[in-house]
């Protein structure tokens, strides 16, 4: 179908397109219900990598041994979002599509160097995470192709996931950090962090994991990340308090005692 | 274009919308508009959000539609949307709601130049929308001349009136029904435009419209709290006691009308005090109209006076529960009169035990738990005890049901409930055979459902007509002929516990009161209640108290405070029905916690849209935001408010008005960051 009206609209969980569609921002008229495609919704390992279908919901990564185990960050954000109703209908496919800023599951899978399955009819692409934005809600999926899954190697290292939001629940983030903490190199530490809220796509912050891979005093690693990252004030916070908070966090990342 | 689209039945704007008149826009004669501006009045926009146009279609979508393609062209003007840019046409509105707004007792400039210790402070408050989980909507019927209006009121009597004035019609004519609303707040209070407008709309199509607000209308089109500034001044010797308030507020009204959040009322007489200046000033903004919101005046006006206090005592060194204690005003100053009864310092008591204030740390930040510094906060809340005339009237059927029924409403409260046990309680009968009716503008006249009078106000007219309803009986039982009442007096009857006998007698000597209406071949028998305040208004002060203690937890690295506990211990006379009664303690307390730390509309200065028009950047709280709640009340009648012996005053308001000052005092307490501008998010403590 796609491959014949490459600009239908896929919807999944419908937890993003209700709410534009209720807005008047919905521009799309035709759309592609992929809520049935229960091969999507399958969490496995396949060849060393924890493959997780697009259609996996936040209570599926939830419930999800495999990814309690192998990726407990992912846990730990599909456990913030929304609320139980959203958790049930939401999609990590349809978070990653939707390509906000602020979709809690982004930091977590561009911390993982996840990688984006990409389908349509002429054949698969695989995106690594990195790539796959190209601007504010822009992504490189062209028309007529679907998210089928998100693949994660390997992870070595300890997780840290923590979403700070303007209440308990059903909150959208003021900032969110995850990150992975590998083991010491040399003097310094191999650390993999992203960021979501503090710029216009989730962002991995190089500079500041160079500086924590090279040993350098926490104090100077949180330095480099507030010069790092550049957030805007908005409705939901100024850019001062995601800066120092974005560096108040790392530090309980690296210095340990972390909630993810 | 958008007469033309598919399944569009009317286009009603300015330029083709029936004559409309201005109501009397007079609260006390029951004819009370949203906003004096009558929709379409004029060509003007004054506000954005404002109607332009209504379009009525077959089908919502079709309706929406169309509206898309309606082209308004606009002569662009600069509004004026924030408080500070208007400052210096603000202006001094004389009264509001019969209340004077600027009052002088004593010389306070000469008392705050001699006292030995003063605060000076400017506290601010953002724009609030109530935003019930029910959106308000109405469905306008006309049969002939006679229009009937389902509506989400909390005042029938009020909007059969004012919407009968708007349309230039008697009000015989108009019906209103409203028997269940989904939270109100006060912004379903007064006649708000769509209401108008569902009316003119089936009007013009002649058949029944139906017009729903969406969540985004609910921003602009049926009121707000309106933004304050609040400057107040204590002085005080150094034994705490008070020589001196001062609070001047400026707030926010629109271009076509005016409503003052009265924030310093109250200033006058919570506390013992010689010298008390209170001031109101107003700008006109180009924003909707404000109206009341759960404790109008009193919430923001308490968030300024009880942080200021809290200030106060700090620098006194003295704890703030003993602040309060030393300055109780035994009598209220103000009006000069006794308090009808008032067990503020009880509920001192009764909060701070509950809670362990005793074991309360004073220093800022000494308390924390790990990481986490804690910190413990309390204020003193307050809500006038008011009472308006209401009427009921109670129905006894063959069938052995009884019907209640008044012209109040019910906005989650628990009205239908507590109405139905005055009378199971009177008629000595099971609850269940009770069935309450209200809502509905042709059943016997009642005020508001607001300013927490509903309890006060039609619970005695309740009794007073179960009771005629049992005289009644007892009457219609000494016409019966061959019975056991034979040749007896009505005084001689008995109508208690369902049974109708002899004085004196066995209750089992008699008839269920059912069978007396059978054997007379009566279908029923109604009592009628009526009650009204009455000269004990002028001796005594009718005021509701309470004392709020709260415990915030924040998280230095994010700075953001998590609720962890809040008590209340509140005097609002006598508690007619414990469970409802702590469920307006926990709705106040959820709500107050939204106006500390959440809760603010957010406009474009540049055209005054609304920002946060949805409830994902409007945030209110969810229930992880509050964990435990304790409700205590003192449970002492009020020996004067209704002359039936009720002694029940209402809490639908009191229960908010502490917990704010509470939050931004526990904020204090646990980190040294005095936060006097709400909401107190992260940004600011950081
Ligand atoms: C009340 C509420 C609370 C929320 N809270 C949070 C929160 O806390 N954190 C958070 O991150 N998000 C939150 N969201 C947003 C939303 O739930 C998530 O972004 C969710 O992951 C979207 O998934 P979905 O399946 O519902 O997507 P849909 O709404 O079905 O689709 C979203 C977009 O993705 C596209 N799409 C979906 N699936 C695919 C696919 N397989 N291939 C290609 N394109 C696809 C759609 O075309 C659409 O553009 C919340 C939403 C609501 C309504």
């Amino acid at each position: 179908m796609l491959r014949d009206e490459p600009t239908l609209t896929p919807l999944a969980g419908c937890t993003d397109l209700y709410v534009a569609l209720n807005f008047g921002t919905l521009k799309d008229t035709r759309f592609l219900d992929l809520w049935r495609l229960d091969r999507l919704r399958k969490i496995e390992l396949r060849g060393g990598a924890l493959s997780i279908g697009a259609l996996a919901t936040f209570t599926d990564l939830i419930r999800s041994t495999l990814v309690r185990k192998r990726l407990p960050m992912l846990a730990a954000a599909a456990r913030d979002v929304g609320g139980v109703q959203i958790q049930n209908r939401g999609t990590i496919g349809g978070n990653v599509a939707n390509a906000s800023p602020a979709g809690d599951t982004l930091p977590v899978l561009a911390a993982a160097d996840a990688v984006v399955v990409l389908q349509q009819a002429g054949g698969i692409r695989r995106v690594p995470f990195d790539g796959f934005y190209t601007g504010y809600r822009q992504t490189v999926r062209r028309p007529g192709e679907l998210i089928v899954g998100i693949e994660i190697p390997p992870v070595r290292g300890r997780q840290f996931f923590r979403k700070v939001g303007t209440r308990a629940a059903q909150a959208i983030s003021k900032i969110v950090m995850a990150g992975i903490l590998g083991p010491a190199t040399g003097s310094g530490r191999t650390a993999r962090i992203a960021l979501g809220s503090v710029a216009p796509t989730v962002v991995r912050v190089p500079r500041t994991e160079a500086a924590l891979a090279s040993g350098a005093s926490i104090e100077a690693v949180q330095r480099t990340l507030m010069e790092e990252i550049a957030p805007i004030d908005d409705l939901r916070s100024t850019a001062e308090y995601r800066r120092r908070v974005a560096a108040n966090l790392l530090a309980r990342f690296v210095c340990g005692a972390s909630r993810g | 274009m958008a007469e033309k689209a598919p399944g569009v039945l009317a286009v009603i704007h300015h330029g083709n919308a029936p004559t409309l008149y201005r109501p009397d826009n007079d609260f006390m004669s029951a004819s009370k508009p949203g906003e004096a501006r009558v929709v379409f009045e004029d060509d003007r926009v004054h506000y954005s959000g404002q109607y332009v146009a209504i379009i009525v279609a077959e089908t919502l979508e079709q309706a929406r539609y169309a509206a898309e393609l309606v082209q308004v062209s606009y002569a662009v003007e600069d509004p004026t949307i924030e408080t500070d840019a208007a400052l210096d046409s603000a202006y001094l509105p004389d009264e509001f709601f019969g209340e004077k707004l600027t009052t002088t007792r004593g010389d306070p400039d000469v008392a705050l130049s001699r006292a030995a210790v003063t605060h000076a402070a400017t506290y601010t408050t953002p724009i609030e929308h109530h935003n019930p989980i029910e959106p308000s909507a109405s469905v306008a019927v006309w049969n002939g001349d006679e229009l009937t209006l389902y509506e989400t009121t909390q005042w029938v009597a009020g909007a059969r009136k004012t919407v009968a004035q708007t349309l230039g019609m008697p009000e015989e004519k108009i019906h209103i029904v409203s028997p269940f609303i989904g939270g109100g707040f006060g912004c379903k209070g007064f006649v708000w435009p769509h209401s108008i407008l569902s009316a003119v709309a089936a009007k013009r199509v002649n058949r029944p419209v139906k017009l729903n607000l969406t969540r985004k209308h609910m921003f602009s089109a049926c009121g707000h709290r309106s933004e304050t500034k609040q400057y107040v001044q204590l002085g005080a010797e150094r034994n705490g006691r008070l020589v001196a308030i001062d609070h001047d507020t400026v707030v926010q009204t629109s271009m076509v009308d005016e409503f003052v959040e009265a924030c310093g009322n109250t200033s006058r007489f919570l506390y013992s005090c010689p010298n008390v200046r209170v001031r109101h000033r107003a700008v006109r903004v180009n924003v909707a109209t404000p109206t009341p919101m759960r404790a109008p005046g009193e919430n923001p006006g308490l968030f300024a006076l009880e942080s200021a206090l809290d200030e106060l005592a700090y620098l006194l060194n003295m704890d703030p529960v003993e602040l309060r204690i030393v300055n109780h005003a035994d009598v209220n100053e103000q009006a000069r009169r006794p308090w009808s009864s008032k067990y503020l310092k009880e509920c001192y008591r009764m909060g701070a035990e509950r809670f362990g204030w005793a074991k309360r740390a004073p220093q800022p930040g000494s308390m924390r738990d790990g990481n986490v510094l804690v910190g413990w906060g309390m204020a003193t809340a307050t809500y006038p005890g008011i009472r308006s005339p209401g009427a009921a009237k109670v129905r006894l059927l063959q069938d052995g049901h009884v019907d209640v029924v008044s012209a109040t409403q019910d906005m989650g409260g628990g009205t239908y409930t507590t109405m139905a046990q005055i009378a199971a309680d009177v008629m000595g009968i099971a609850i269940e055979r009770i069935r309450t009716v209200l809502g509905d503008s042709l059943l016997p006249p009642a005020p508001v459902s607001g300013g927490s009078m509903t309890t006060a106000s039609i619970l005695p007219a309740t009794r007073k007509a179960a009771q005629d309803a049992l005289s009644k009986l007892r009457h219609l039982a000494a016409t019966m002929p061959a019975s056991p009442f034979t040749n007896r007096r009505p005084d001689d009857i008995v109508a208690e516990g369902g049974r109708v006998f002899p004085k004196g007698a066995h209750p089992s000597s008699g008839l269920p009161y059912e069978d007396v209406l059978k054997r007379t071949n009566q279908t029923e028998i109604e009592g009628e209640g009526y009650t009204e305040p009455g000269p004990e208004r002028d001796k005594y002060a009718f005021q509701s108290f309470g004392a709020q203690f709260v415990e915030v937890r924040v998280d230095p690295e994010i700075a953001k405070v998590q609720i962890s506990r809040v008590v209340s211990a509140f005097d609002v006379g006598k508690i007619v029905n414990a469970k409802t009664a702590r469920s307006q303690g926990y709705s106040g307390v959820v709500m107050g916690v939204g106006v500390a730390l959440m809760e603010h509309t957010v406009y474009d200065s540049r055209d005054g849209s609304i920002i946060t028009s949805n409830l994902a950047d409007y945030a209110i709280p969810v229930n992880a935001d509050t964990r435990s709640i304790d409700i205590l009340f003192v449970d002492k009648p009020d020996p004067f408010i209704d002359s039936d012996g009720l002694g029940a005053r209402g809490l639908g308001e009191i229960t908010v008005t502490g917990v704010a000052p509470a939050v931004a005092n526990a904020v204090y307490h646990a980190t040294g960051r005095r936060i006097r501008d709400l909401p107190i998010t992260p940004d600011k403590l950081l």
